[in-house]
């Protein structure tokens, strides 16, 4: 996918270079949990396998994945914390 | 009236843990998945590498399984220490290979106990299902890793759950037990015709486990490291690089005490030079290009010799009648063979482990 034109300005950079999968989604959910809702991250990771995993991720948790694209020797993913309310089955 | 709950799920993404958790949540109890990294997962590795031998990049099932049911979950690492120590003196034995399961499974429902008691939720469940493996999912052994991982009656297997004793959230309401399952055995039919009813989507083919531990040839590389470390009066051990070494390259036995790997691609290349560590020595052709190659141990004249025939036999000058092989040693120092390029190719698979 390639990067959108305007991504929003992320309020925290975590770098996972060099961590293998699936440690970057491991570190993702800690950095995310200590975010404030609305709040944007931008996740920079060298294992393509965040190309595959951040979106699902994102949609297991309910945050608004905004892009996640190849960058240079690494990948940049965006996300917007979403606020979780509590949920049953339908 | 049944009262609102809320449930650990253990799910690989599976059909099984598929199910399981579908039917749990259609109880209406709120689920939280977790999923769990051993640092032995086919699957992470072969990412790792770039994909599987046929181009495809394969998925974390658990991440589909959660994002299609839109739930939360969360991965946990377990591949430190502890585990790699369970992994050496499982209590309760091996499987067919290297794999320790009912001891691995211990390890973990303790971990989803912390969880649970952290999330405040009432139980933990899993898609086992009884008597489908034959250690880990008889009746017995099912007991044995609810009592042994402190979960005592907290314990559900949705699938299999009438015909197990009742589990408290059972008897205290939170679960119906009349809409759970009665599975047993190994066949699939009914589970496939669960998942259409409950309108599943998707789940992966059983692909005969994801895990190396239960792999023959990993196996066989795991039991001989310790054989190797036992014969060299090292302490019987395993540690993180010995794991990402043992699914990079071929192996070769030179003798009881040392082992050479050698590199299969550039990816795997690269590995073994990131993981030679401050115990391994690393060898490589100077002239023809070739595989990068470590060894462990410590090597005699003539096993020197053939480490450096054999990694000229992969490279590019392997119809020249010499090549040049550097050997640098954990210390530093540095040494150029001039060898043949090892011909005999009975020899090397024989030595192949
Ligand atoms: S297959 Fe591997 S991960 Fe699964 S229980 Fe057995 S040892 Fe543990």
């Amino acid at each position: 996918m390639p990067p959108p034109d305007a991504l929003p300005e992320p309020v925290q950079i975590l770098d996972t270079s060099g961590l293998l999968c699936p440690i970057p989604i491991v570190k993702t959910a800690a950095a995310v949990k200590r975010l404030a809702d609305g709040d944007v991250l931008l996740v920079i990771a060298t294992d393509p396998g965040i190309a595959v995993d951040m979106p699902m991720w994102c949609k297991a948790m309910r945050h608004e994945h905004l892009a996640t694209f190849k960058d240079g020797p690494s990948w940049k993913s965006y996300l917007r914390k979403r606020p979780r309310a509590p949920r049953h089955a339908p | 009236m049944k009262k609102p709950g809320k449930a650990i799920a253990m799910i690989s993404g599976g059909l099984d843990s598929t199910l399981a958790l579908a039917m749990i949540r259609a109880q209406g109890v709120e689920v939280k998945a977790i999923n769990f990294y051993t640092g032995f997962c086919i699957t992470e590795t072969q990412r790792r590498k770039g994909g599987r031998q046929d181009g495809t990049v394969p998925q974390n099932e658990a991440l589909r399984a959660a994002a299609e049911q839109e739930v939360e979950i969360e991965y946990i690492d377990i591949s430190g220490d502890a585990y790699l120590d369970m992994l050496l003196h499982p209590k309760y034995g091996y499987g067919a290979n290297a794999n320790p399961c009912v001891d691995c499974r211990i390890f973990m429902m303790r971990k989803a106990k912390e969880v649970m008691e952290r999330e405040g939720a009432d139980f933990v469940f899993t898609g086992e299902v009884l008597g489908q493996r034959p250690k880990s999912q008889r009746r017995d052994t099912l007991w044995a890793i609810e009592r042994e991982s402190g979960l005592k009656g907290r314990l559900v297997r949705p699938l299999s759950a009438k015909l197990l004793p009742p589990s408290i959230p059972e008897q205290e309401g939170i679960l119906d037990r009349s809409k759970l399952g009665d599975l047993n055995g190994r066949g699939r039919t009914r589970q496939i015709a669960m998942a259409r009813e409950l309108g599943l989507a998707e789940w992966p083919q059983p692909a005969g486990g994801c895990c190396f531990l239960t792999d023959e040839s990993f196996a066989r590389k795991f039991f001989d490291i310790l054989v190797q470390r036992e014969a060299a009066g090292e302490p019987r051990r395993i540690d993180r690089d010995d794991v990402v070494l043992m699914t990079t390259g071929r192996h070769f036995r030179l003798s009881p005490t040392v082992k050479l790997m050698v590199g299969r691609t550039e990816v795997e290349n690269g590995t073994l030079e990131t993981y030679a560590g401050d115990r391994r020595a690393r060898l490589v052709a100077r002239v023809h290009a070739g595989p990068v190659a470590l060894v462990e141990g410590v090597p005699t004249w003539e096993e020197r010799q053939l480490a450096a025939r054999i990694v000229a036999r992969y490279g590019k000058g392997k119809d020249e009648p010499l090549v040049e092989v550097e050997w640098r040693d954990p210390d530093g120092a540095v040494e150029v063979l001039e060898v043949e390029p090892e011909r005999d190719e009975a020899r090397v698979e024989q030595l192949r482990i």
